[in-house]
């Protein structure tokens, strides 16, 4: 098998292992829920679906953040941006509730990008500025409370509801996803992504605007933390003062789960999606076996931390 | 001289010394002495091996080969740490000062003076002004930190750190450089004082006249190699100049056409920007190798750099085919047809990770693109055109570009250019590194894309590629354009001396 995965590029093979880690994720599960409970609700696809469908907020903010991830940054505004989009949505309320929310998006994703790409601020530090300023802001707007609007019927059935069978959030996830494989693999933007992830020295004198290219790609960060925002207070029928702590570090360990360079420049969507999944699954599993808080954490933190070696050892023997 | 009383063996000794940069020579097979109570000047053309061979003897990098004595014993450093133990004490080109520290601290900074074990500020501060004073450069407060003192006081205070060392062996590179007159004086009083006592020093210069005013002794390098080493007095200037020159295998250039009259394309003047470029005025004319000669650093990579629109705070005027362009980015300079090779292929070329084709499509996409999407057709026959066109030998386009020799790496950054089309082409020392053969398919390529109509500016650290490529070389010394040359004027003794900014003509007379 060493040899099978040593043939493979090197942005393939992170991307098969985590899809095996998956495989070994369901059988462990499986395995144990038929030893204690005699059944195996895991491989029901009631079931799986509805992790989909939990996926598919950390999906899309998985999304966002890998294609800042790419041109080696990072956004940790992630959490107050989505907070944020889903507390404007439901407080305009109406027709013009889901735009409100994903303008938030883009507002934070600009000032982001501006921040990063013409204050030469590093990212790191300016976005987690901006997201305490977004907090700052939603207290300020709630007044410390639970917001008491509700979200739109058009954002429940967005995020709640099934056609066919499949929920509509998945929908949505895919959606998002084809919008930024189609971005990362088919247009110039998606060239000079990977171009100033790897060298933005070079990109920058072979004429590439840099500088606008940082500030797209924070702002469809910040959409796409909006969106997921927007989609979670449909999903819960209202927004909640902290709904975006949850977020931050697992899309992150998602993106890079799924093989994308922390550093920047490499990386392909679909190890993204797989990488969401894993999370997903791997939490659920844990809840499954009632395992206590604690004992997840460590857990969750080694196999991320596992992963990572997995995937550092199979760059050595190659190089 | 007092030196017959002195034990007849040197105090350092190299013998057989070679060094090869990922297989590029150095350094070959040096043998070099130099005595206590002397100052020994080297010196070369640019990669003539000077730096290499002052890296070697400071411990900065380990020689392939050969063997060095120093005070009658085999020595090998591992580091420049253990040099200075030893007692060889570098003052290099690129100050080694940190400029949030004081001057003390920075003068200090290796073995600060203790006090139960904690740093003793107030020893530190007066071991500070006493060098300084020997320097005579009692205006120096210790106190203040590096970054807020002039280049030429900080270039001072980086003597007086070596001096602190107690050095038995004195290695200078281009120390004067950043200097004033005044702080000159002091330098050369401070190296007789140095000498007096016994003390061994390498000078290495490109100013003639402080070699010719200093120096007990010279060696000339040139190719890696010692060519001679001579007293003072012994060799006249002009036939200094020849040494340096030597005589090279006879490289292949591509004829050049009868020049005529061209019609400008780019056009300089008055370009400045801060202390690096002062009053540029030239022009490329359609068809037309101009070269930009001169010693390193003189310049000549901020010019290339400004007109690509990479610096802030240019003045001055250029226009492109007559109509005036403030390249304010390279994007900018991309749209007014502006192309550059860059210094370093690996860094600032290529993104090295990724795919040949990718770096090869990445400064014309918007060209291979139809609405918002790369037209992968039209890409790849873009791609195999320009591959054809340079005979670039690759596998498989998609291959990482790390994976191509050097030679085929600047290939494919000038190929990158080149499917732009653009009008001017800048290029920064585009043969550096590269194996012959490639060279003059280099040269060829360069005559050919002049020959249909391109305007090329071309700065190259090697003369003999600017006499043979280029129609006309501007030289550079200090930021300005000190002579152009073109014709029958453009020789390597006219190149030189140019470039050492003495005078040609008086070069010449010496020469017959």
């Amino acid at each position: 098998m060493t040899t099978m995965l040593l043939r493979l590029s090197r942005d393939d093979r992170p991307i098969l292992i985590a899809a095996l880690f998956i495989l070994v994720i369901l059988v462990a599960g499986t395995a144990y829920t038929v030893a204690h409970f005699g059944s195996a609700p895991l491989l029901s696809p009631t079931y799986l679906l509805q992790q989909l469908q939990i996926g598919a907020f950390l999906g899309i903010v998985a999304a966002g953040m890998m294609i800042v991830i790419l041109i080696a940054q990072i956004d940790l505004s992630v959490p107050w941006t989505l907070a944020a989009a889903a507390m404007m949505a439901t407080s305009i309320g109406g027709p013009l509730a889901i735009p409100t929310g994903l303008g938030i998006g883009l507002l934070v994703g600009l000032v982001n990008g501006i921040g990063v790409a013409y204050l030469r601020v590093p990212s790191m530090i300016f976005t987690l500025g901006v997201n305490a300023v977004m907090r700052g802001l939603m207290v300020a707007h709630t007044g410390g409370y639970a917001p008491q609007t509700a979200a739109t019927e058009l954002m429940k059935t967005l995020a709640a509801e099934r056609t066919l069978g499949i929920p509509n959030a998945l929908f949505v996830w895919a959606a998002v996803s084809v919008v930024v494989a189609i971005i990362l693999q088919r247009t110039p933007l998606g060239r000079y992504i990977y171009a100033i992830g790897n060298k933005e020295a070079a990109a920058y004198l072979a004429g590439v605007d840099t500088r606008r290219v940082t500030v797209i790609c924070f702002a469809l960060c910040g959409v796409a933390a909006a969106l997921a925002g927007v989609l979670l207070a449909g999903y819960s029928t209202k927004a909640y003062q902290g709904m975006g702590d949850a977020y931050l570090l697992p899309s992150i360990a998602a993106v890079v789960i799924g093989g994308t360079n922390i550093l920047g420049g490499r990386g392909r969507y679909l190890g993204t999606l797989i990488g969401v999944v894993l999370i997903v699954l791997l939490n659920s599993v844990l809840s499954i076996m009632d395992m206590p808080e604690a004992g997840r954490q460590v857990i969750y933190g080694l196999v991320i931390i596992l992963m990572l070696l997995v995937y550092g050892r199979g760059e050595r023997v190659t190089s | 001289m007092a030196d017959t009383i002195l034990a007849p063996q040197a105090f350092l000794t190299l013998s057989g010394i070679s060094k090869r940069y990922a297989g590029v020579r150095a350094l070959e097979g040096v043998d070099f002495a130099c005595d206590h109570s002397r100052i020994h000047a080297v010196l070369g053309e640019n990669g003539a091996g000077k730096s290499t061979l002052i890296k070697i003897i400071s411990g900065v990098v380990r020689p392939d080969s050969g063997s060095m004595r120093l005070a009658g014993s085999d020595v090998r450093f591992a580091t420049p740490s253990a040099a200075n133990a030893a007692g060889v004490v570098c003052i290099f080109q690129e100050l080694s000062l940190m400029p949030d520290l004081t001057v003390a601290d920075n003068i200090s900074i290796a073995s600060p003076p203790r006090r139960f074990g904690l740093i003793d500020a107030r020893a530190q501060r007066r071991r500070a002004e006493r060098l300084l004073a020997e320097i005579g450069c009692e205006d120096v407060n210790p106190l203040l930190r590096v970054r807020d003192l002039p280049l030429s006081r900080r270039q001072m205070v980086e003597i007086a750190k070596a001096l602190g060392q107690r050095p038995k062996l004195l290695i200078l590179d281009e120390a004067t450089s950043a200097l004033t007159a005044a702080d000159v004086e002091k330098v050369y009083a401070m190296l007789a004082r140095l000498k007096s006592e016994g003390t061994a020093i390498l000078y290495i210069s490109h100013r003639m006249h402080e070699v010719e005013a200093l120096a007990d002794r010279a060696s000339v390098f040139r190719n890696g190699r010692h060519i001679e080493t001579f007293d003072k007095g012994a060799r006249s200037t002009a036939d200094i100049v020849q040494l340096m020159i030597g005589r090279d295998i006879a490289t292949q250039y591509p004829p050049k056409p009868a020049r005529q009259p061209a019609k400008p394309v780019l056009a300089l003047e008055n370009l400045s920007w801060e202390k690096h470029l002062d009053r540029i005025s030239l022009t490329v004319g359609a068809g037309e190798i101009v070269g930009l000669g001169g010693l390193d650093g003189q310049g000549q990579k901020s010019l290339l750099l400004a007109l690509f629109g990479v610096l802030r705070g240019v003045t001055g005027r250029v226009t492109v085919g007559g109509r005036e362009v403030r390249p304010g980015s390279p994007a900018a300079a991309k749209s007014a047809s502006i192309a550059l090779v860059p210094e370093d292929r690996k860094t600032e070329g290529l993104m090295l990770p990724m795919s040949i084709a990718d770096n090869l499509a990445i400064a014309s996409l918007a060209a291979l693109s139809a609405g918002p999407f790369v037209d992968r057709a039209k890409e790849r026959a873009a791609i195999e055109r320009a591959v054809t066109r340079l005979q670039i030998k690759i596998g498989k386009a998609d291959d990482a570009v790390s994976t191509l020799s050097g030679g085929n790496q600047q290939k494919v950054v000038l190929a990158k250019w080149l499917m732009t089309e653009p009008r001017i082409i800048l290029l920064n020392d585009p043969t550096r590194g590269i194996d012959v053969g490639t060279k003059q398919e280099l040269y060829r390529l360069m005559r050919e894309l002049a020959d249909q109509g391109a305007a090329i500016l071309f700065y190259s650290t090697d003369y003999d590629e600017l006499i043979g490529c280029c129609d006309r070389v501007a030289i550079m010394y200090d930021g300005r354009i000190v002579r152009e040359l073109q014709g029958d004027e453009l020789t390597e003794t006219n190149i030189i001396a140019s470039a050492l900014n003495i005078d040609a003509a008086a070069g010449n007379v010496h020469a017959q």
